[in-house]
């Protein structure tokens, strides 16, 4: 897909194009352009000073520009850095003492348009063009060029190789003189395939079944088993998610809930669990809303619940500003596609072009062009941004549900108008009598009562005031003023409700701009009114039901009952709210917009267009622009997901192969660029990818492929020559001994405890938005109450479970391929102490007392933790201990006593570790 | 059967005697097998504890640092930031143009302060008498009148305070405290925060982000709990309330006994030994971390210092002496947290009066109680809200965040005791002298810890993060 070949054409383009420079551009120069930026600029942006590195005493430092960039885009001039900053149209303005004359900036404007050259200095078109190229080193970076097809090498001991995976693998190994390790005894491979494919052990059963079953294809028959159970998706989908930052809250300030997040997550298992063609899945995650349903039917249900791939991450909600806000969402997406599809770190040119990798700053705006038209929010631009939650019903029936909606909101509407009414006719009959109530007499006893009350209760009143302090011939008069001021206030008022009353109790069709906006009174901008009518001790303060029951009319009465027995009709009707899903959509999908290069990364200062193109690293500097209108996702899409793409398959089959060996083909599955590492089996990494392809982007082949390796079922023990010779098994010498991840950690011990619940998806929560800052709903679902696998535990960013801290989940807020392991003594808390581990032990116990005699439990107790019959060794020294703990602690029960033992083997090295 | 005969030994020599505390540690540490404290400090070492002490980049002015923390955003103008000016022009319009806000609807008046400033202590910085307590002690303090931050809304200015950045996930302060100097006692975390928000960032700002999880915070309930109920299991998992010790360790014995044979098959695992040690240092751990956190254990002339007494103080009085306990026992970083408690958007002067009561008189007393104890040499103590709050009044009575010029103010090691840094301009809206932005804090406050920002890194994602990003510099003036 490479291009380079025209890129080197348009680079001999140089200067021959613009060498015909006419004497008249040189005079104007000279003449209009020269003296202004004398006089107007080089005080602070010359030679002396230069400031903001900019230096304009001459033409190099012209070209150069200062800190925030060149001043002149020559693909868009009138978005020039230079115009924009003269005009004083951006944050940044110059000069800052004070605007130019209109007749100079037009001088500006017309040098930049002629071209902005600056006499006798190279033209500044072919300096950007070079700068823009990449070195010999770049172009040759492995991870750059196309998907080689290697045949698999010669070896001598051809009695190892299983299949072709092994001779990539002895072939080096032959080459380093280390041998292979010998073959996992069948306990450790069984136990290795259970947790690799599954996250669960074996049962006991299971066990020993495969123990008896002498037939060749005894482990063959096992992989395919546990690639067909659905625990497999379980397991494999959780390693997506990591992928996918997935998390069921925005996390940043607010951490709203996305509380439809969760389809997307069982859309991930049900991908795995059915072998959905990865090409597909990447596909479907970045343009599914864009894609026919596969069935036909209107909606693409599937399509649009797999866009919540982009749409879960990390959001700044309260953000106020809110242009920042949308783009930092628009990064993130870039962020997130980047690194899991492509292995590449592209979020990093967002200021500048990359440090390390060669992806200019212009690539990075035309990946965030796919995005910029991409829709997250139902509305970005309130207090808190609204998110969006994408209805997962055909357009007829969302609009049934919208209208009957709506028909309960106008009901609601008119419930609400009629007192409104009634309440603001009695206060305006009382407006005249205000004087009277301020002099406290008027007739009205209990409306005296409250102004008496109102004006003697100490606080500040700076309306009242003048009334106050007036002598007492001038009382009268300023509360005449007072009245007078409340009256037009008053008024205002009721055209204000009088209008939003019309508007929201019209017959739904006329209502085209959805529910109108109440209106409402601010205490501060309009505290008289406020004071009165609003606030709970005000004179006038009808708010309450109670307080409005003294000024109805019968009629409005009478006719409210009519109306609360209408909408309890309506409620009790209504249809449930159709499914809805955390997704993206296109925002104006027949519109195509405008992005452009943001300098510094501040969108306040436009660079050049950046129309929708892939790295120029990948695709070539000279694309013609995706022309598609709308987001141009689906074409973003088609790109990542094409055989021709450099980077896709091959950052999948490292995933997998790291999902097996604990480490990738490359170990660092998400950067494959310069910072990260080199493969250390390339030649094995383009096999496995072009056969990945070949098989239909099947993820179940790739799995097959190197199950059945001889190299994944060598041992996990390590001879004294691999350790010296090979430390960190780059050779792929042996198996890598892991630790389990947390989720098979919880989720094992609850297996073992007998008390998994197998349960398949849908939500664990409920209910939207925040909770209050010391509501306990704000903390995730506590693990240790639940006993249904880990990876449907919805997580709240901001408050992820103490368990998940503890064993190095992460913290979900961007791709993480590999998580960290560390062996800390929380972890060692966790297992000595907690009630979960201790009533894992104890139903453990209480299945192994189910059996006679105690060499019996004690095989099951070890069949059940550690997959393995117990050596005669190991089964004498828990007969000991049993022994010991009863004959010790008096108050031990004989389950006490082995509730013990069990424990101690679920906190077992050998049972967190898989060889 | 060697290893048999072992284990049999030690539950016959267990078996003799009852075990006291005391015994079960010496055992732990001498008796069993190859657990010896020697090779469990040997395996320490060979596998890299990540929260062992490490040396600093240059000699520190401080070794620990306290950080009080007033959620919600205390208003400057009224307690720390004196503007005689703002009392003159009360209930004129804002003479500027008013910044990025946070509530919507109309600018309103520039509104004096609501409480009287005096001076306080031989330095005579201006004070309110919202802080009488605290304001004793201005010989103290080192105020700075000048922070500036950039998060308009509670959750940005947060992360910003806490982690450097308002928009990515980074690690908090206190991971990079401890990342860069370890920790100088390993039966309790080195970085610590009590009763913490959950909300606005929650977690986030004690995570330890792309940081090794040695590193994350350890919360100590979280703001809604109730102190009673937190002492009850201030951390996690740490109490086993089913077993006696003698019965752990009884089983952690037997445990050890089979994870070391599985490790002698495994040769040179260092994994392996590593989780052989972890379940020693959690074991000391659960025994000697629950003293650290007897509050209850102090003297009542202490408690009647902190306010333990008062309802008012009694939970921030409680945060401070637990603060001092912890600090005193070389946990390395240690949050406190009035929670989103200051947001006074109205109703300022009712609330922030009541607020104050509740942590003027414990902050004073920890301040002369680290001083008392000789604490203060080596602390240092931060007071901080994530933004002020505006010269201009909002709904009538409450005034809006801002976080472009706002008072924070250290204490003790490292920094000039008495001494008023920065200024903001004569309305008290943008930090105008010596301006310090949370960034340049950040610089400043590992400078004091001995820790040079630009080379506290981590490599992340394919290039070296830290704390202040490619920012902050060290406000040297401060320094003492």
């Amino acid at each position: 897909m490479m291009r380079f070949a025209q890129v080197s054409c348009l680079l001999l383009f140089t200067a021959a194009a613009t060498v015909a420079q006419n004497d008249n551009n040189s005079e104007f120069f000279e003449k209009s352009v020269r003296p202004l930026l004398v006089e107007k600029c080089q005080v602070c942006h010359g030679a002396q000073m230069a400031t903001s590195g900019l230096d304009l005493s001459n033409g190099e430092g012209f070209m150069k520009g200062g800190s925030s960039g060149p001043l002149i885009s020559h693909e868009s001039p009138e978005n020039s850095l230079l115009l924009n900053v003269v005009s004083y149209s951006g944050t940044l303005k110059m000069p800052p003492s004070g605007k130019l004359e209109d007749s100079q900036i037009a001088v500006l404007k017309e040098w930049v348009n002629r071209g902005g050259e600056w006499p006798g200095t190279q033209p500044v078109r072919a300096a950007a063009l070079a700068a823009e190229t990449f070195s010999k080193e770049q172009l040759e970076y492995w991870a750059f060029q196309p998907v080689a097809d290697p045949a698999p090498p010669q070896v001598r001991t051809e009695a190892w190789v299983r299949n072709e995976v092994d001779r990539f693998i002895l072939a080096k190994l032959e080459a380093e003189n280390v041998s292979p390790a010998a073959k996992a005894d069948k306990a450790t491979l069984l136990r290795r395939a259970y947790f690799d494919l599954t996250g669960l052990p074996p049962t006991a059963a299971e066990g020993e079944a495969f123990l008896a079953d002498g037939s060749l294809r005894a482990f063959e028959e096992v992989v395919d088993r546990l690639l067909a159970s659905p625990r497999y998706g379980e397991r494999w989908g959780r390693h997506w998610l990591d992928v996918a930052r997935y998390a069921d809250s925005t996390g940043n300030d607010e951490d709203h809930r996305y509380s439809y997040a969760w389809r997307y997550r069982d859309y991930v298992i049900d991908s795995f669990n059915n072998d959905l063609p990865y090409d597909q899945f990447v596909r479907e995650q970045i343009a599914g809303d864009l894609m026919p349903a596969e069935d036909g039917s209107e909606v693409n249900r599937r399509g649009i619940i797999a866009t919540g791939f982009l749409a879960l991450g990390p959001k700044a909600i309260a953000q106020q500003d809110k242009t920042k806000m949308v783009y930092d969402v628009y990064d993130e997406q870039v962020d997130v596609t980047s690194k899991a599809f492509l292995g590449l770190t592209v979020a990093c040119a967002r200021c500048h072009d990359h440090k390390f990798d060669p992806i200019l700053t212009r690539d990075y705006y035309s990946m965030i062009n796919f995005f910029a038209n991409t829709k997250s929010f139902t509305d970005s631009t309130t207090h808190v941004a609204k998110l969006l939650f994408v209805p997962l019903a055909d357009k007829e029936e969302w609009q049934a549900y919208e209208r009957e909606q709506g028909e309960i909101r106008r009901t609601k509407a008119e419930l609400a108008a009629g007192p409104q009414i009634d309440v603001e006719g009695f206060v305006a009959s009382q407006i005249d009598r205000i004087p009277a109530y301020l002099a406290g007499s008027a007739a009205d006893a209990e409306l005296q009562r409250r102004w008496t009350a109102f004006l003697a209760d100490g606080k500040e009143r700076p309306y009242l005031d003048a009334w106050r302090n007036a002598p007492a011939d001038q009382q009268a008069a300023e509360a005449e003023k007072v009245a007078a001021a409340f009256g037009e206030a008053f008024g205002e008022w009721r055209e204000k409700t009088r209008k939003y009353r019309e508007a929201s109790t019209k017959p739904l069709e006329e209502i085209t701009m959805g529910a109108p906006a109440a209106p409402q009174i601010v205490a501060g901008e309009e505290p008289l009114l406020y004071d009165l009518y609003v606030a709970k001790d005000g004179p006038f303060s009808y708010m309450t039901e109670e307080a409005q029951a003294a000024v109805l009319q019968p009629e409005t009465v009478a006719r409210n009952a009519q109306l609360k027995a209408e909408l309890a009709v309506l409620e009790a009707a209504a249809m449930p709210e159709p499914d809805r899903a955390c997704a993206v959509v296109d925002k104006n999908p027949d519109e195509t917009i405008t992005q452009t290069v943001f300098i510094r990364g501040d969108y306040n200062s436009k660079g050049e267009p950046a129309p929708k193109t892939f790295p120029s690293i990948l695709e070539g500097l000279n694309q013609e622009p995706v022309q598609t209108k709308g987001s141009g996702r689906l074409e973003l899409a088609q790109w990542i997901s094409s055989p021709d793409n450099q980077m896709t398959a091959r950052v999948m089959v490292n995933r997998i192969w790291q999902g097996h060996f604990g480490d990738g083909l490359v170990r660092t599955p998400d950067n494959f660029g310069r910072m990260g590492e080199r493969p250390t089996h390339p030649q094995l990494l383009d096999y496995l990818s072009k056969r990945f392809m070949e098989d239909g982007w099947s993820i179940k082949s790739v799995h097959r492929r190197i199950m059945l390796s001889a190299a994944y079922q060598m041992s996990s023990e390590a001879s004294a020559r691999q350790l010296e010779s090979d430390p960190e098994n780059r050779l792929i010498s042996r198996f890598n001994r892991r630790r389990l991840e947390v989720e098979e950690i919880r989720d094992g011990l609850l297996a073992i405890g007998g008390a998994l619940d197998e349960t398949m998806g849908g939500s664990m929560q409920e209910g939207f938005g925040t909770d209050g800052e010391n509501s306990n709903s704000r903390m995730s679902i506590s693990p240790d109450e639940q006993t249904r696998r880990t990876v449907y535990l919805p997580l709240r960013r901001a408050n992820l479970p103490a368990l998940l801290n503890i064993f190095d989940f992460g913290d979900a807020t961007t791709t993480q391929g590999r998580r960290a392991v560390t062996n800390v003594a929380p972890q060692a808390l966790f297992m000595m102490n907690s009630e979960f581990v201790s009533r894992q032990a104890r139903s453990l116990a209480e299945q192994v007392l189910g059996l006679n005699g105690d060499a019996t439990r004690i095989q099951l107790a070890y069949l059940s933790v550690l997959n393995r019959e117990p050596s005669s060794e190991d089964a004498d020294f828990a007969q000991t201990y049993l022994t010991a703990a009863r004959d010790r602690f008096k108050d031990f029960s004989d389950l006490d006593a082995w509730q013990s033992l069990c424990r101690i083997l679920l906190a077992s090295n050998e049972f967190i570790y898989v060889n | 059967m060697e290893a048999r005969k072992a284990f049999q030994d030690v539950l016959k020599q267990k078996r003799a005697k009852p075990l006291s505390r005391r015994a079960l540690l010496r055992d732990s540490a001498l008796g069993f097998g190859a657990l010896g404290l020697q090779s469990l400090l040997a395996a320490e070492a060979s596998t890299g504890n990540p929260l062992a002490p490490r040396e600093p980049h240059f000699k520190p002015r401080a070794k620990r640092v306290i950080f009080l923390f007033m959620h919600g955003g205390p208003s400057s103008i009224d307690i720390f930031d004196y503007k005689p000016y703002l009392v003159k022009h009360h209930g004129e319009p804002l003479p500027i143009e008013r910044p990025l806000a946070f509530a919507d609807g109309k600018v309103g008046p520039l509104t004096k302060p609501q409480w009287d400033f005096k001076p306080g202590g031989q330095s005579g910085m201006m004070i309110s008498d919202l802080f009488p307590h605290v304001r004793e002690r201005a010989d103290d303090l080192c105020l700075i009148r000048s922070m500036v931050g950039e998060g308009v809304d509670h959750g940005a200015a947060l992360l910003q305070t806490f982690t450097g950045s308002s928009t990515f996930t980074r690690p908090s302060m206190g991971s990079w405290s401890v990342y860069g100097l370890g920790s100088e006692n390993s039966n309790l975390p080195g970085f610590v925060t009590i009763k913490p928000t959950l909300s606005h960032g929650g977690s986030k700002n004690w995570a330890s982000a792309f940081l090794p999880g040695s590193y994350q915070g350890t919360a100590i309930g979280h703001s809604g709990m109730k102190v009673d109920d937190i002492q009850k299991e201030p951390i996690e998992y740490l109490i086993n309330k089913s077993l006696s010790t003698d019965q752990q360790r009884f089983e952690l014995d037997m445990l050890q006994n089979i994870n070391r044979r599985h490790a002698d098959m495994n040769a040179q695992d260092p994994q392996l030994e590593a989780r052989i040690n972890a379940f020693e240092l959690a074991f000391r751990m659960q025994i000697q971390a629950p003293e650290a956190f007897e509050v209850e254990r102090e003297s009542e002339a202490t408690k009647k210092l902190y306010g333990l007494d008062d309802p008012t103080t009694a939970d921030f009085g409680w945060q401070c002496v637990l603060a001092r306990r912890l600090i005193a026992r070389d946990v390395r970083f240690v949050q406190c947290t009035h929670s989103y408690k200051w947001d006074q958007h109205s109703d300022l002067v009712e609330k922030h009066t009541q607020n104050a009561a509740e942590v003027d008189k414990p902050i004073a007393a920890l301040l002369a109680d680290l001083k008392a104890r000789g604490l203060m040499e080596d602390t240092l103590v931060i007071w901080a809200g994530e933004f002020g709050r505006t010269p201009v009044s909002e709904s009538g009575n409450g005034r809006d965040h801002n976080p472009y010029g706002y008072s924070i103010w250290m204490a003790g090691a490292g920094v000039k005791p008495g001494m008023v840094y920065g200024a903001t301009d004569e309305i008290g809206y943008h930090a105008a002298e010596n301006r310090m932005h949370i960034h340049d804090f950040h610089a400043t406050v590992l400078h004091i810890l001995g820790l040079d920002h630009e080379k506290l890194t981590f490599p992340y994602a394919g290039r070296e993060f830290r704390l202040t990003d490619v920012a902050g510099f060290v406000h040297h003036d401060i320094l003492s």
